[in-house]
């Protein structure tokens, strides 16, 4: 790691950020989708059905965008094994008792208790709450997407007794989970990424995964000091 | 060749249509001269008539023969006698004139044979109950009945569910007659009820599953969905369908297992975005704050 200093630090590889691109892409297409028939009694909803080319298509575009998530997400599993098996893999997107502290630190920050912001580490608090939501999201939304798509084979798996409730149970999950999907990045992943004034328009680590030191220094300076190995201030 | 084959079929058409023994003295337009004019419910709109399926029909051959002073002579003669019979059967269901609804039965006897057996004709013709529907109750008014291809038909697949609605959202009428209050409202929610609302030609309405002019009681053996028919209705469109799928729609009011999740998965919908916005909110109040009072402050 104490090699010549650059400029430029390399925080997603290649793959990451085609995984991302997929990722965002997939989503993007399943809310759009999606939308027109959680809200089909909202008045444009079937105007917007039709703008997808109709209820037909609008299905279809979902359940293929959902499968290419679904590989997407298989896919980021294989990636990470690949890494762990280079010895590659760094824990640094853990949750850690840290990020406790750190949100903590960042509260007072926020309401002037403390000057400085919080010793952020590789990935910050909310950069983790930003992976591991895919995850929560692949779980509840991706299971239950699965599960109405084949609803005849699927309710053999079920006992009987579940059976009056758990396909509105399913329903439920898909539908308002996607909505805190949406809400979550909409919002908070909007925010952080695109219009905090650090970032705006853009963090364009997106497209060319690389970090100037600057603001490595600035954003996350525990990685910063372990890199140029300072260690703790 | 195509035309030749329309022709044929129109001859075939109005060689179907019985035409009344008593040729009226009186073709629509002298009834339209003073009800096309009028207010209220003896006022039939001449342009909607007309381009109505039975628009070229005189007025009396289905009002044979209208009650009243102002109307003598404007008669297209008696009722056949099967007409009168069911005209009478059905009195208490159609008062306006039970021998125009009945009329439909002359033209479209299999329909009827039909609709006599289902829960509905039952009710209406052997019950002599004023609930459940006669023709018009579904069709809407001959007037105005459109094919059901068009999109202003009652009975087109987009619009029969509000149709059906009419009674079978009425709490009193699912208590009398024992079938889920909420049937439409959870029909309404479903998948099957949102993409038909969103224009799924191939969502099921209500009649897909459960007939039409046939239609029986779910209490009934025949009905299309009791037991094993069940599996079979449902079959029609998920392939492989058995006992177990088929218990996935009964129309009943929400699980409480289902209503709690609900619940839980809204509060936790609610709660991270309650987190979020204020998260957000208080960076963007931070950030101000440091570029208005704290310039350069804890930036390097």
């Amino acid at each position: 790691m104490n090699k010549t200093m650059t400029n430029e630090i390399e925080r997603f590889d290649l793959s990451a950020r085609v995984q991302h691109v997929i990722m965002f892409t997939t989503f993007l297409l399943l809310s759009f989708t999606g939308w027109g028939l959680k809200y089909a009694y909202q008045e444009p909803a079937s105007a917007w059905i039709r703008f997808w080319g109709g209820a037909k298509m609008a299905g279809i575009i979902h359940r293929v965008a959902g499968i290419t998530m679904l590989i997407d997400f298989i896919y980021h599993q294989f990636y990470l094994l690949n890494l762990a098996r280079k010895r590659d893999l760094s824990l640094s997107l853990v949750p850690m008792p840290k990020d406790v502290v750190d949100f903590f630190h960042n509260m007072m920050y926020f309401f002037g208790l403390r000057k400085e912001k919080p010793y952020f580490g590789k990935f910050n608090y909310m950069q983790k709450f930003d992976y591991w939501a895919v995850y929560w999201g692949m779980f509840i939304i991706g299971t239950s997407g699965f599960f109405l798509a084949f609803p005849v084979l699927i309710s053999n798996l079920f006992p009987t007794w579940t059976l009056q409730w758990v396909w509105d149970v399913l329903f439920t999950m898909h539908s308002d989970e996607a909505l805190l999907a949406i809400v979550f990045i909409l919002i908070f992943h909007f925010y952080n990424e695109h219009l905090k004034p650090d970032v705006f328009p853009m963090n364009w680590m997106w497209l060319t995964g690389k970090m100037s030191m600057e603001q490595l220094k600035h954003h996350h300076p525990a990685e910063y000091d372990r890199m140029t190995g300072k260690g703790k201030k | 060749m195509r035309s030749w084959l329309n022709i044929v079929i129109l001859l075939l058409v109005f060689m179907h249509v019985p035409i009344p023994a008593v040729v009226a003295a009186t073709d629509s337009a002298v009834c339209l001269g003073c009800h096309g004019a009028m207010e209220g419910a003896a006022k039939v709109d001449q342009a909607l008539y007309s381009k109505s399926v039975h628009g070229a029909f005189d007025c009396v051959n289905c009002h044979v023969s209208p009650k009243g002073a102002q109307h003598q002579g404007l008669t297209s003669g008696k009722a056949d006698k099967a007409v009168a019979d069911l005209a009478a059967q059905i009195a208490q269901k159609s008062t306006k004139d039970p021998i125009a609804q009945a009329s439909c039965t002359g033209c479209h006897p299999e329909a009827y044979e039909t609709y006599k057996k289902s829960v509905h004709g039952q009710n209406v013709i052997v019950k002599r109950s004023s609930d459940g529907p006669v023709c018009t109750n579904c069709h809407g008014s001959p007037h105005l009945i459109q094919p059901k291809t068009s999109k202003d038909s009652q009975v087109n697949h987009f619009n029969v569910v509000k149709s059906c609605g009419v009674c079978h959202e009425e709490k009193v009428m699912a208590e009398k007659y024992g079938f889920s209050p909420l049937v439409m409202e959870r029909y309404i929610e479903s998948f099957h009820g949102r993409k038909l609302k969103i224009g799924h030609a191939g969502a099921p309405s209500c009649v897909n599953c459960h007939g039409s002019h046939d239609i029986k009681s779910r209490k009934d053996p025949a009905s299309t969905v009791s037991g094993e028919n069940k599996i079979k209705t449902c079959g029609q469109c998920h392939s492989g369908a058995n006992a177990k799928f088929v218990a996935a729609i009964t129309h009943q009011p929400l699980h409480p297992i289902a209503h709690w999740s609900e619940l839980g998965l809204i509060v936790l919908t609610m709660s991270v975005f309650a987190f979020i916005c204020m998260h957000v909110l208080l960076d963007i109040f931070a950030d101000i704050r440091d570029r208005l009072f704290r310039k350069g402050g804890s930036h390097e």
